[in-house]
């Protein structure tokens, strides 16, 4: 569908706007090399898959006693995955992003109100057949065949559309700065979220995650420095009470402040990093090649989730990682610049948003696995097995390519941002004007 | 997108952060997979690499019967139990079915060991049978694993334990047989290295794997007969009750191969618990690892001696005053009153010192004075190249069995241990020279069988690990007419006589039996001691002169004892004489040959 233009830079709307698109901005062929970047990783992550997923079927098989899983087990369900997040990522890709903002806090509703569920089913009912737990913390719906849920990411994604609109709006009307106004309700939401996550769910990787998503919209809506800092040292606080107050967390730092000497005793903490890093080092600069690992044989927990990066490395050794690390930085500059060149605030801090999802999780993962950061048990993404992360990764991703449409020259951009700054009104009346529009559409 | 980011926006600096982070994991990675990469492959083959030892199986130890080889020594598979405790998960049934299936070989206390949390490997039980080990494993318990092993048994008990040894905790063959041959019994254990994953289970990845089959180990056929050995054992230990000697061994050798067909040794143990065993002294074997002073059985090697030379014969005579004096000693005969001119056979049968010491004189050339000898430098040259060259008294035998030891015989010009004329005259009496059992067994061989010396042997053969066909090994004589043939049936028949004179009713009638007592007296920090003598028997027997089965030699001990050939070695040699004479289905001989 060809654009057909909009409005002026100073958001008079035409008639004939199209809906979703933003006013003031041409629509325009997407930015196909986030497609690219996405296809080669997707791509790699299916040719681990396909090498390692025997022996991680004959430990598990092992370990149950069962041939349930058959060699190429792994392998057939990533493609599955991969066909649903392609699924996924076309669908976010055409379907208007406005709807999205429409219903931004009915989605969110939806993710506290699955975690909620979880909650019931799986700590107050122990329900196996709905919620699967493990070690007190219940993550994942089970949809029996189809896998698992992890309401946390419907929670993530409901979040990140929220706040985006509603930053937007304090963006627009300057009142980014307002404590009362603007960070008091984030913070609320947050608590809110972070009891579901880290609390009941004791998922620290994904708070983590949604914490930084929040920390850097809050730096793209142009906050103040000061705020900004007093909000990461609260955050800091909180989370070092988290990690003080939880045996299991304490634990996961001392080990990794402890390192691999030998004076530790084994557990199951050491032994991952110690295992992760066994894959990476052995890997050498050239790695061992494809179905040699033998990390993946059992050694290395989660060889096909959270550790797929270690694995790649003692596959595909320095240059395979290096080469990897570089198509995650080159996809996210991409979606960094989409961000940039997005003249509706609301959409700057969607992308912003995403950024930060798909970059929190590829430094947090491979940082654990270097050995630079303790663990959290989070995956790397479009790489690990799993649908869920996958599932809600490539919509997201979805959601970047067709704002990819929507960028606009710098020249324009620099303009607005001083009419933005001066007035705050400018972008706020496009806004107004997109609502009217796209209600006019339905 | 051809946009650039905007100079001066925030985005500038969160690209920035990206970019730095990225190049922190570059460098990062860099460490890791470049610099430390030998490292990681090292602890990474510590984790991955298993070798796995495949072993050898241990030949098994042979007797041969009549010529038959039969199994002495057996292995035997037995299975170690073994629990992770980590794993183990129903404690109380495991310990339940293993004193149901293996009562008698479970450690103690099996509860706290299943459940010794903090230790992954814990040994419940060792010893089990095949059988045994099946019906655990079909209980299948999670966390119990089962180790194979080879145990020696052996079906005889402590039979000939001195001359099989055993072998230890670590597989190692130790005293006799099991230590001298242990490198070719044990084989050569094979080496399977392989990558494992996590379960153990060996992968085909890598460089790293290597496969060497094991090696096994031969199978040794002994000379020993058991039925002889057993017969040896149950005549010594008689014997030694009855005369109260602590210590006793016997050693029986076929004088026309220098097979060794028996020793037998008290005090005793069980291979198969050698662990109990409080004093390793009991694991040496006195007949190859004692060397002592033998006495009067070594008259019978200086007659032969003295016959070869020519210097002395059954007929020929010296007179005899019970006393001699060599240097500034005096030697006396231990039975007195047959003085007079006396046939050397007189003196033989009565082991009169001064007879022999006379034979000694002889071979020197000089045909002495009444009641004094001259022992020169010719006559002890002469001894020395019988005794040591030529019958290997004081030479190690090498025997294929751990511990054996030369003794001493002092060199004809050797000075530094005192007077050479005292110590030859002694010498040529049996004392004054250590030497070991085997030795005198297999000179005393030599010099029956017509003069030719055998080097005592103890393995017969082998069994073909394959096709378990016998190999035996042809027996040559080491060195042929030590003496004269002729000398040999003199000295033969004088033995005989010697016998004969004595106790000619003790043996079954019509073979043909010989024998000489010795009496010995006993060195205790090189002093000779009153109140204890070692008695030995050493004799002979077969059909006729010529055809000579069998050399018997007794020795018995006991602490504060005066034990005498003649009185309480003697019946053990007849004891076994007369039985050896059934079990070889000899027939009776021509008894003018």
């Amino acid at each position: 569908m060809r654009s057909r233009g909009t409005t002026n830079s100073l958001g008079k709307p035409r008639k004939d706007t199209f809906a979703g698109v933003p006013a003031g901005v041409r629509r325009h062929k997407p930015d196909f090399m986030i497609v690219v970047y996405m296809g080669i990783l997707m791509l790699i992550g299916l040719i681990v898959m396909y090498a390692i997923g025997p022996s991680r079927a004959n430990v598990l098989n092992q370990a149950y006693g069962t041939d349930f899983y058959t060699g190429t087990y792994f392998f057939v369900k990533q493609s599955a995955s991969l066909a649903i997040a392609v699924v996924a990522f076309i669908l976010m890709a055409k379907i208007p992003y406005s709807l999205f903002f429409k219903h931004a806090g009915k989605i969110l509703m939806v993710g506290f109100i699955a975690c909620f569920l979880l909650l019931v089913f799986g700590n107050l009912f122990h329900v196996e057949a709905i919620a699967q737990c493990s070690l007190g913390a219940c993550r994942w719906f089970s949809l029996g065949p189809f896998g698992s849920l992890q309401p946390a990411e419907l929670l993530k994604f409901g979040m990140l559309l929220f706040l985006a609109g509603f930053l937007g709006l304090r963006y627009r009307q300057g009142l980014i700065n307002d404590i009362n106004k603007t960070l008091v309700p984030v913070g609320a939401l947050m608590g809110a979220i972070m009891l579901f996550v880290i609390i009941f769910e004791k998922d620290m990787g994904t708070g983590i995650v949604m914490s930084l998503m929040v920390l850097a919209m809050l730096v793209a809506t142009g906050m103040k420095w000061k705020i900004i800092a007093s909000v990461v040292g609260v955050v800091v606080l909180l989370g070092v009470l988290m990690i003080v107050t939880s045996p299991h967390r304490m634990e996961r730092i001392t080990t990794f402040f402890k390192g691999d000497s030998t004076a530790v005793q084994i557990n199951d903490e050491n032994y991952h990093i110690k295992h992760a890093k066994i894959a990476i080092g052995t890997g050498g600069i050239m790695g061992v090649g494809i179905g040699n690992s033998v990390e993946a044989t059992g050694y290395l927990p989660e060889a096909i989730n959270d550790s797929i990066f270690a694995i790649m490395g003692e596959t595909f050794g320095f240059v395979g990682l290096v080469a990897i690390l570089l198509l995650f930085t080159a996809l996210l500059m991409r979606i960094l610049k989409v961000s940039d060149h997005m003249l509706d605030p609301s959409l700057r801090l969607l992308v912003v948003g995403i950024f930060t999802w798909l970059g929190a999780h590829v430094i947090i993962n491979v940082a654990a696995m270097t050995g630079v950061f303790p663990l959290t048990g989070i995956t790397l993404p479009l790489l690990s097995f799993g649908g869920s992360s996958m599932l809600f990764m490539a919509a997201a991703l979805g959601l970047a390519f067709q704002l990819s449409r929507y960028s606009v020259h710098g020249s324009k951009l620099k303009e607005i941002s001083y009419e933005d700054s001066s007035s705050g009104r400018g972008i706020g009346r496009s806004r107004d004007t997109r609502r009217r529009s796209s209600q006019r559409a339905a | 997108m051809k946009y650039e980011l905007q100079s001066g926006s925030r985005s500038i600096l969160i690209a920035g952060l990206l970019l730095f982070i990225i190049a922190v994991f570059i460098i990062r990675l860099f460490w890791l997979q470049v610099v430390q990469h030998d490292y990681y492959v090292g602890v990474a083959s510590r984790e991955q690499v298993r070798r796995l030892v495949v072993p050898a199986d241990r030949g098994e130890i042979y007797s041969l019967d009549m010529g038959v080889p039969n199994k002495l020594v057996l292995n035997q598979t037995v299975y170690t139990v073994f629990a992770d405790p980590q794993t183990v998960s129903q404690p109380d049934e495991i310990v339940k079915s293993l004193d149901e299936v293996a009562g008698g070989n479970t450690r103690d206390k099996l509860k706290d060991l299943l459940t010794a949390k903090n230790s992954r490997y814990q040994i419940l039980a060792t010893g089990l049978t095949d059988t045994q080990a099946e019906m655990l494993k079909d209980k299948g318990y999670a966390g119990i694993g089962f180790q194979k092993e080879n145990q020696r048994v052996y079906p005889e008990g402590s039979l000939a334990a001195q001359t099989l040894g055993f072998v230890d905790g670590e597989g190692e063959g130790k005293y006799g047989i099991e230590g001298g041959m242990n490198s070719q019994l044990a084989g050569k254990d094979g080496l399977l290295q392989s990558v494992v994953d996590v379960s153990e289970v060996p992968l085909s990845i890598g460089g790293k794997n290597i496969k060497q089959p094991a090696e096994d180990g031969k199978d040794v056929v002994l000379t020993i007969d058991r039925n002889i050995q057993h017969e040896a054992e149950k005549a010594l230990k008689k014997g030694m009750k009855k005369v109260g000697a602590d210590e006793g061994s016997v050693v029986i050798m076929d004088p026309n191969s220098g097979q060794i067909m028996s020793m037998a040794n008290y005090p005793t143990f069980n291979p198969s618990k050698y662990f109990k065993v409080k004093d390793a002294a009991a694991f040496n074997n006195p007949v190859i690892s004692d060397p002592y002073e033998p006495g009067s059985d070594i008259k019978t090697l200086t007659m032969a001696t003295g016959i070869d030379t020519g210097v002395a014969s059954a007929k020929s005579t010296y007179v005899n005053t019970d006393h001699i004096t060599v240097a500034d000693r005096t030697i006396s005969n231990a039975s007195k009153g047959e003085t007079g001119r006396i046939t050397f056979q007189h003196a033989l049968n009565w082991s009169l010192n001064t007879g022999f010491v006379t034979v000694l004189e002889r071979m020197g050339g000089i045909e002495g004075k009444t009641g004094h000898a001259t022992i020169n430098q010719q006559a002890r040259e002469v001894l020395y190249k019988y005794f040591h060259d030529k019958l290997r008294l004081g030479q190690l035998t090498g025997l294929p069995l751990a511990g054996e030891s030369a003794g001493i015989m002092i060199g004809p010009n050797n000075h530094a241990y005192g007077s050479l004329p005292v110590r030859y005259s002694n010498v040529a009496f049996g004392q004054g020279m250590d030497i070991t059992m085997v030795q005198v067994a297999a000179a005393f061989g030599a010099i029956i069988n017509g003069g030719d010396y055998y080097t005592p042997s103890v393995v017969a053969g082998t069994i073909d690990n394959d096709t378990q066909a016998f190999n035996q090994k042809t027996v040559e004589p080491t060195e042929k007419k030590v003496i004269k043939k002729q000398s040999s049936r003199d000295v033969t028949k004088m033995i005989h006589e010697a016998r004969q004179a004595f106790y000619a009713s003790h043996d079954k009638k019509g073979y043909y039996v010989g024998g000489k007592t010795g009496t010995s007296q006993t060195l205790e920090n090189g002093k000779y001691v009153d109140n204890q003598t070692i008695a030995t028997y050493l004799g002979y027997g077969g059909s006729d002169l010529k055809n000579l089965n069998y050399v018997i030699m007794v020795r018995l001990s006991g602490k504060g004892k005066n034990l005498e050939g003649g009185k309480h070695a003697m019946p053990v040699f007849t004891d076994i004489s007369n039985w050896m004479l059934d079990y070889l289905k000899l027939a009776p001989g021509d008894k003018n040959a």
